[in-house]
């Protein structure tokens, strides 16, 4: 369990089918408007000269994470083994820092008022997953699992269209 | 587990039987292959691995073995369990207490439910004859044959199919080239995706993989459509034409490439009939003529009619979005002509016509064609197809909204009895208001579906039915591929399959016989005949079984064009063994032989006047990436991504109406008013307003209610005009969803 892997976005192959989107959401119980993943978009030119282009946004397991450096009480950890951010529920009080300290928006806060992300489904306890739900749902494999062993660079890029070979 | 293999480049999508059973095993739960149900019932749904934990579907992950999705699940098949758990679900049997549309009503038994529909079926038989019963078409459904099988047996040609959608296009390129001819993107080095929408008709299946692996190849796209969608972004060139002109675009096509002579002389000289006569006829229709019409410039028209025949290996991909405008028939024909003339039919890369792609036998038609008769073709209340071209490929067809105009009009005789099996014809077809009235009036009205219609209130007998999830037939054959639909769970209340209404409703009818006496077992056996094997047998198979696929030949014309027609007469479709580019059976029934150009009833050019008060051209999308037609807005997973109805609009078009993003606005035409989100969009012609269809339904779960199914709600459908003499193309039915709207924010 201790490899080091990374969730890979390649734009170019998103269909925007927010297929990953719901594959998350249904194997992870995620509630009603709490999103661990989006697929967002975002234009480019002008009419006629135009392209809409996908944008993800979920959790990327940063290599220096804003928001663990930003947490008042020390609740998210970049766990060493494997690289994943993980949120500490216990000690989370919901102040919403990190929020405001991620670059991508990504903390989410349903019901219990504590903040809930992606945790790349490497979960130990109840309800594993194979691979993350979101990369084996997807019909044009623009989201992909890859080993950071084998390509540190690769592993924490995110959106890169000059990595996909 | 499979933790091993990190490194998944070259992983493809979904898991194997192997890995659900295991996962399943670690965490606690069962796991059941079947297929994927949320584009409702068909022989293309995706494979799919459905997990149960203490007797309820949970989640699904995609089967890795399955020929069409290869493991992927779009977000409608993730979606599932919430659908099948949904508040909206319809429990049991029920019988109409109160008035027409209060929506009050009584539990009854299934038993004396599918009693009652018998007995009036029986009653009215006897009294107006077998016609005056219809059974409404949904999309293309696994179901279908039932309907039509139960039809044929009461002696009625009323199946009521859309006239918008596919059998348009099969119409007119049949009736032109004998074949409606697939894209061959594989091979193409060109492709035009027109009036279609690749992504979102099946996300999961193979449209967007072959558009990604032209991509790759270093092929062209072009997208011919109004706005910008997933398509358009991956597309070289952006035509954004003005919905409901594709005809002009296409005769204005045909213009550049013969006057140009951009033409394969040889295949014209010997496969094509009537050349010279276009060549006359198609002088009124230059690029500077579309330019107005269509809004693309004529610069563009020249370039996409040389870019697409001087390029060899190119394909054009015509979709649904064609299909909805009065010169529907002749946009469709003059674009198979352009595919022929130019030497694109049958050759690799081309247009190539659809042959079997597998060594898989066909299941055994049940639908009972070989009893039709002259005297059941005469009685059709409004034909889809005129009468002179009936049956067509799916048999006997009356267009749906004739049937239920037919009701008000009286003319040619009112239909007594419509059954709405998995449709809903107040959102699904136009003239909603026209629908309602008819609804009021007409005799006795059956809804059969998995949850609440928009139209329901109306109906006098409401049949509930399992979800395929809660069913263990039938099996789907499609693709090289054939499995059952395994159970995944019991059935959550006091109903049965769709199936087992037809065959009840047969055996209580008398017609036991030609029902197999009520025995699915025994229906699907008959089916499976020609597989060689029954469905004992085939469920011994929990992933199907996969058919080796046939190489194919090209250039098939000799054999192609003397195919026989469906027709009672079995005429063949090309009457000269050629092209019909001077169709002449059209002409002896009495409509145009050449393609020409037809206005919508309301558009800037046909109707400029009108234009003054409304401005904006208004459309409506056939497809989403979340719904399936206008089902599943409950479904809270899929209702997030899209949970308001919303205008796509032009900023610069919303500016000068100082509409912002998610204001609510009014959309007003000459026949209704929608009050719907405003959604800017830099991406749509700053003439043209578009949404999506089939939204009435609220959500539960997130607090959302219904929308009115009129005036003041977001139903498109009702927007648009049905003048019989303007809204519908003079052949192929194709209703018009485009009219002149103006938006004004709501105050």
């Amino acid at each position: 369990m201790s490899e080091k892997c990374s969730i890979l976005f390649i734009q170019k192959k998103c269909i925007q089918c927010h297929g990953c989107e719901v594959a998350c959401k249904s194997w992870r119980n995620v509630e009603i408007g709490v999103n661990w993943r989006r697929v967002n978009i975002s234009w480019h030119g002008g009419y006629p000269d135009i392209k809409m282009v996908p944008v993800m946004v979920a959790c990327l397991h940063c290599a220096k994470p804003a928001c663990v450096a930003a947490c008042p009480t020390g609740a998210i950890e970049k766990r060493a083994a494997d690289g994943v951010v993980l949120v500490n529920q216990e000690k989370c009080i919901g102040c919403k820092v990190c929020l405001e300290a991620c670059p991508y928006s990504v903390p989410q806060f349903g019901a219990d008022g504590k903040m809930q992300k992606c945790d790349r489904c490497f979960q130990e306890t109840d309800g594993r997953c194979s691979v993350p739900p979101c990369v084996a749902t997807c019909p044009t494999k623009a989201l992909q699992l890859v080993s950071q062993d084998k390509n540190v660079y690769l592993s924490f890029t995110y959106c890169d269209q000059s990595l996909e070979k | 587990m499979n933790f091993n293999n990190r490194d998944t480049h070259s992983r493809v999508s979904g898991l194997t039987l192997d890995e659900a059973l295991n996962l399943a095993k670690t965490n606690g739960e069962q796991v059941v292959p079947t297929l994927c149900a949320m584009c409702g019932p068909t022989s293309l749904s995706c494979g799919v691995y459905a997990f149960v934990k203490n007797d309820r579907f949970i989640k699904v992950a995609g089967m890795q073995e399955s020929s069409n999705n290869k493991g992927a699940v779009c977000p409608k098949g993730n979606a599932a369990p919430q659908w099948v758990y949904s508040p909206d679900r319809l429990k049991y049997p029920m019988k109409r207490v109160g008035k027409k549309g209060e929506g009050k009503f009584k539990r009854i038994s299934w038993d004396e439910a599918v009693g009652i529909i018998a007995d009036t079926l029986k009653r009215q038989k006897e009294k107006y004859g077998p016609e005056s019963l219809a059974i409404l078409a949904p999309a293309m459904r696994s179901y279908n044959a039932y309907l039509k099988r139960f039809l044929t047996v009461h002696g009625s040609p009323n199946y009521g199919h859309s006239g918008i959608c596919a059998l348009q296009r099969a119409f007119s390129f049949m009736y032109t080239l004998a074949d409606w001819p697939i894209a061959e993107i594989d091979k193409s080095d060109l492709v035009i995706y027109w009036g279609r929408q690749p992504v979102f008709s099946g996300p999961a299946l193979d449209g967007p993989k072959a558009l990604l692996r032209l991509k790759e190849r270093g092929g062209k796209i072009i997208a011919i459509k109004p706005s910008v969608e997933p398509d358009v972004c991956k597309a070289d060139i952006w035509v954004p034409i003005r919905p409901g002109t594709d005809a002009a675009l296409a005769l204005a096509m045909l213009y550049v490439v013969i006057n140009e002579e951009l033409i394969d002389k040889e295949f014209v000289e010997n496969w094509c009939f009537g050349y010279e006569q276009l060549k006359k006829h198609i002088q009124k229709y230059p690029p500077q003529w579309a330019e107005k019409i269509t809004g693309v410039s004529a610069n563009q028209i020249c370039e996409v009619a040389r870019l697409y025949s001087s390029t060899q290996r190119a394909s054009i991909d015509l979709g649904n979005g064609v299909e909805h405008a009065p010169s529907a028939n002749d946009a469709i024909r003059a674009v198979a002509i352009l595919i022929a003339i130019t030497g694109h039919l049958d050759r690799p890369g081309g247009n190539v016509f659809r042959s079997t792609d597998s060594i898989m036998p066909m299941p055994r038609d049940i639908t009972l064609r070989e009893r039709y008769t002259p005297e059941m073709r005469d009685k059709l209340v409004g034909p889809e197809f005129p009468k002179e071209f009936q049956p067509f490929i799916e048999g006997f067809s009356s267009a749906y909204y004739r049937i239920f105009d037919s009701i008000l009009t009286e003319d040619p005789y009112p239909v007594r009895t419509v059954i709405a099996p998995g449709t809903q014809p107040v959102v699904s077809t136009r003239g909603s208001r026209r629908i309602i009235e008819a609804l009021q009036k007409l005799d006795f009205y059956v809804v059969i579906d998995v949850t609440r219609t928009a139209d329901m209130d109306y109906a006098d007998i409401v049949i509930p039915t399992t979800t395929p999830y809660e069913s263990d037939h039938p099996f789907e054959a499609t693709g090289g591929r054939v499995m059952v639909r395994n159970k995944v769970i019991e059935p959550l209340g006091d109903y049965k399959s769709i199936y087992q209404f037809f065959l009840d409703l047969g055996v209580k009818m008398g017609y036991g016989k030609d029902f197999w006496n009520g025995s699915i077992e025994k229906a699907m056996d008959d089916q499976l005949q020609p597989f060689g094997m029954n469905f004992a047998d085939l469920k011994n198979n929990p992933t199907g079984i996969i058919y080796d696929s046939l190489t194919r030949a090209y250039e098939n014309y000799e054999k192609m064009f003397q195919r026989k027609s469906p027709r009672l007469s079995g005429a063949p479709f090309l009457p000269h063994g050629k092209i019909e580019i001077y169709n002449t059976s059209f002409e002896e029934a009495g409509f145009n032989p050449l393609p020409e150009w037809r206005e919508p009833p309301e558009s800037l050019t046909g109707t400029p006047d009108l234009s003054e008060k409304y401005p904006l051209i208004l459309s409506d999308y056939h497809t989403s990436k979340n719904y399936t037609a206008s089902w599943e807005r409950n479904v809270p997973y899929l209702r997030e991504i899209e949970p308001y109805p919303v205008i796509h609009i032009h900023p610069d078009t919303a500016a000068e109406r100082e509409i912002k993003e998610n204001d609510w606005v009014i959309v007003e035409s000459l026949h209704g008013w929608m009050k719907v989100k405003a959604k800017l969009y830099p991406g749509i012609r700053p003439d043209t307003v578009m949404i999506l269809h089939g939204w009435w339904q609220g959500c539960k779960e997130m607090g959302l209610e219904d929308f009115p199914l009129l005036d003041g709600g977001a139903n498109v459908n009702m927007m648009y005009s049905v003048d019989p003499k303007k809204a519908f193309d003079p052949i192929i039915t194709a209703m018009t969803s485009q009219t002149l709207v103006e938006v004004r924010k709501f105050s």
